[in-house]
């Protein structure tokens, strides 16, 4: 389909934990895994609870160090770009490409204490380059879009609704689109109304080129975004095909 | 028969002079005095003599007069700028009795001149030596009760509790309330006290003709002003220094309105203080057109300079031009390699011997070989501008002696600190003399201590806080200070109601507000916060985090914060270090440390903070 490089190329991944507070036991979560997102991709992760969807999320995100393994981003335009290796990445090169080219989306919205929606989205507008009227501008716009309640635009974020958090997590995770879109289940606490809302605005970010790597809780979702779904088992991708391909397995 | 008259007379000629200092006691003191003139200002101790007046009664003067004076002389002493009195009558004669030299009242026939309170209001010259009466030698005295600390303010010329002490009585009065002992600055470099004299008389002072020794025999001191050296009352730009002066007022008896007036007891009105002038100026024998040259009347108070009447037009501020950072300039601003810290012995000098067998490998910091404990060691980072780093562990862990090596309050055993500040950040900050390694504290590298009382005076005024550290940067307008300060603490969210009040009226939370706001004062590229929030209530320290975050993020300042609260870390923080037993167990990104804890003792914290 394409000649560009990939934005995310992901090789060889894996990931286990040491739990050194219970007796030293490894319990093991990613054992290989191989996969490329393409700009203007969506790319959906499926499978049974813990087979690895969220580990590999945040093992590009670097919240997880993965043991071994190589993640590149292509940070530039440029279609032959080499790209950056995450894994060995500095903290601060990481912390700052995290803010500068990252979207990431979960449950639960990682918001500083007491500060409103809309300074945690125009935050998010900012570390991706915006000015500040800018980034007021963008927060404004997108918040609106997923109908969030201007009168909670200046409330501590931690006295809203988990629907409503959700919202402003994705308003955050999308304003001046990312490079790189990670979603964890990210319509999960949404209602319907609200959800056809937000399925729209994410579907939009095909058309700005936007990679996106998601995992998706119903399958309505995931029928109606991804352009490919990847199915995780044991830490190891399955199988992968488009949506209705992959349709008769995901029953 | 003979008289009784006639038999004390006899008495009077067979004793003969006495003298109350030998050759060798004249000799020290001249030599202390020379000392002085060569560094003026500058106090220089002198082995005080027991003197037959008592301590703090004039003995420091008289041990000078009676080291420099000689038979050829003519001694005048004031009191109170009374040659008449008890006190000073008995003095003169003491001295002409006991080294045959002759006494007057008559400034222009005196040669030495020994005075408590005043300089004479006749025109001093190059024949006299004027002899002060010191009671209270150190000007730092009021602001420093250690000995020790006042020298070392002294010889780093560091001045900035002075004008903090000019700052409150400013904010607290309007005006300088302060009479005797006005803190003088002498050929540019030493603050000294002008203790006896009133303001009225400091001026007199500056690139005068005679020699001015002051002598303080309880505190052993010796200083000196030499003819024709610049002598500079401390004071702000837009606040003018300004004498005494009372409206209208006159000598009642000679009609003067330029000297210096002492109000006249109970029926009123004012009196000359200098009893000789009083009555030279009524027997017509006083050149009074010179004496109005003299006299100070261009520094009278006026009213529309003072404090309370910000000036329409503002001096710019003293802002240290930052050299803008060069294409070679290293990406941080702070860098730390492998500073390590050791309390107690070094076997042979070796840190390598002492440091084997401590750090988490070994469950403890203590050295097996020597029984040193090693606090920190091999700790390195760097930090960026407009980055924050953590460093967490427990009590105990190094973590504040990381930083209270970096700052200078210890001193490191092993490592390398740098500035990017600081020569482009070549220069090995450890190695830096400790006087500059102070320096750097004021506009290069805050540090937020735990406890307020450690970086605040809480005797002084919120505002008064902030003056110290911007007069330490050489601020000099005082409307400027105000307004800096203002401005700082308005932005901590302190009323400005409450700008004047001494620190110690404020809660814990608004000490640290405060504290936060001298931190920032300067626009320091680094700072170093100590367990900012700890000690505080729950719902303070939530206030003080919002603060932290705020000013760190709208400010492009690299901000190292040292806690063993993941909370804390995690509000402020992009990386953090994690510290067991003197030693950096792992590092990383936050939030990767939270969820994905590598070394046993991070999975510890982070289970320990999942509340």
């Amino acid at each position: 389909m394409t000649q560009l490089s990939p934005v995310l190329s992901i090789r060889g991944l894996r990931k286990s934990f040491t739990l050194h507070t219970i007796d030293g036991r490894t319990v093991s979560s990613l054992r290989g895994v191989d996969l490329d997102v393409h700009a203007g991709e969506h790319v959906a992760l499926a499978g049974a609870s813990g087979a690895g969807k969220s580990s590999l999320l945040r093992c590009v995100h670097r919240s997880y160090l993965p043991d071994s393994g190589s993640v590149r981003l292509r940070v530039d335009a440029r279609p032959d770009g080499a790209g950056v290796e995450l894994t060995g990445l500095a903290d601060r090169a990481m912390a700052r490409l995290r803010g500068r080219e990252f979207g990431y989306v979960t449950q639960f919205l990682a918001a500083p204490p007491r500060t409103g929606p809309l300074e945690v989205v125009a935050g998010a507008a900012r570390r991706r380059g915006l000015d500040r009227a800018a980034a007021l501008d963008a927060a404004a716009e997108a918040l609106r879009r997923l109908n969030l309640e201007e009168a909670l635009w200046d409330v501590d974020c931690s006295l809203l609704s988990g629907g409503e958090r959700q919202r402003v997590n994705l308003a955050a995770g999308t304003v001046s689109p990312p490079r790189l879109l990670l979603l964890d289940e990210p319509f999960s606490a949404l209602d319907p109304a609200n959800r056809e809302a937000a399925v729209d605005l994410v579907a939009s970010l095909a058309g700005r080129a936007v990679a996106v790597l998601a995992v998706f809780h119903d399958l309505d979702a995931m029928r109606r975004l991804a352009s490919r779904v990847v199915l995780l088992r044991d830490g190891r991708i399955a199988r992968e095909g488009t949506p209705d391909q992959m349709a008769e397995g995901l029953r | 028969m003979t008289s009784t008259t006639a038999l004390l007379d006899e008495l009077d000629t067979c004793t003969g002079p006495i003298g109350l200092l030998d050759e060798g006691a004249k000799r020290e003191i001249r030599r202390a005095a020379l000392t002085a003139v060569c560094v003026p200002g500058y106090q220089v101790p002198f082995g005080s003599r027991e003197m037959p007046v008592a301590r703090g009664w004039g003995s420091g003067g008289l041990q000078i007069t009676l080291a420099v004076i000689g038979a050829a002389d003519t001694v005048k002493v004031i009191d109170q700028g009374d040659d008449a009195g008890v006190n000073a009558t008995n003095l003169r004669r003491m001295i002409a009795s006991s080294t045959g030299c002759a006494e007057s009242a008559d400034t222009r026939d005196a040669t030495v001149v020994q005075t408590r309170h005043r300089v004479p209001e006749e025109a001093m010259t190059a024949e006299h030596v004027l002899v002060y009466q010191v009671p209270v030698p150190e000007p730092l005295r009021g602001v420093q009760k250690s000995v020790a600390e006042c020298a070392r303010m002294h010889a780093e010329a560091d001045y900035s509790a002075m004008w903090v002490s000019l700052y409150e009585d400013l904010v607290r009065n309007g005006m300088i309330t302060r009479t005797t002992g006005y803190p003088v600055l002498v050929a540019g470099r030493y603050v000294m006290a002008t203790t006896p004299i009133p303001r009225w008389d400091v001026p007199r002072l500056r690139m005068s003709e005679q020699l001015n020794l002051f002598g303080a025999g309880r505190e052993k001191r010796i200083y000196a002003v030499p003819p024709h050296t610049e002598v500079t009352p401390l004071a702000f730009d837009d606040v003018p220094f300004e004498v005494e002066h009372a409206p209208g007022a006159r000598c009642r008896l000679c009609g003067s309105d330029d000297v210096f007036l002492v109000e006249a007891g109970t029926r009123g009105g004012y009196l000359c203080s200098d009893t000789e002038w009083c009555a030279r100026v009524r027997a017509g024998d006083a050149d009074v057109d010179a004496h109005r040259e003299r006299a100070p009347l261009d520094l009278l108070p006026d009213p529309a300079r003072r404090a309370g009447v910000p000036p329409a037009v503002t001096t710019p501020r003293p802002r240290r031009v930052r050299p803008p950072r060069a294409a070679a300039a290293p990406e941080w601003a702070l860098r730390v390699d492998g500073l390590g810290k050791v309390f107690g012995p070094l076997a042979g000098g070796d840190p390598g011997v002492t440091v084997a067998g401590t750090g988490p490998e070994h469950a403890t910091a203590i050295s097996p070989a020597t029984g040193a404990i090693v606090a920190a060691w091999d700790v390195s980072f760097d930090v960026a501008p407009g980055e924050a780093l953590g460093v967490i562990g427990e009590s105990g862990s190094g973590k504040s002696t990381v930083l209270a090596c970096i700052i200078g309050n210890e001193l490191a055993t092993a490592g390398e600190v740098r500035l990017a500040e600081v020569d482009g950040g070549r220069t090995e900050v450890l190695a830096l003399a400790a006087s500059a390694r102070r320096l750097l504290r004021v506009d290069t590298m805050a540090v937020v201590h735990q406890n307020p009382a450690v970086g605040l005076d809480l005797r002084v005024s919120a505002g008064g806080n902030i003056a110290e550290r911007l007069t330490a940067a050489g601020w000099r307008g005082y409307h400027d200070i105000r307004r800096r300060a203002a401005e700082l603490l308005d932005r901590v969210e302190i009323p400005l109601t409450r700008m004047d009040d001494a620190v110690r009226t404020f809660s814990g939370g608004m000490r640290q507000r405060v504290q936060i706001a001298k931190a920032l004062a300067t626009d320091p590229p680094v700072v170093l916060l100590d367990e900012p929030t700890t000690g505080l209530d729950a719902s303070v320290a939530a206030g003080v985090l919002d603060l932290l975050r705020g000013v760190l993020a709208e400010r492009s300042v690299a901000a190292v914060v040292v806690s063993h609260d993941f909370g804390v870390i995690e509000a402020l923080t992009d990386r953090t270090l994690v510290m067991q037993l003197g030693r950096v167990v792992e590092h990383g990104l936050t939030d990767q440390l939270f969820h994905d804890p590598h070394h046993p003792y991070t999975q510890r914290l982070v289970a320990a903070a999942r509340r």
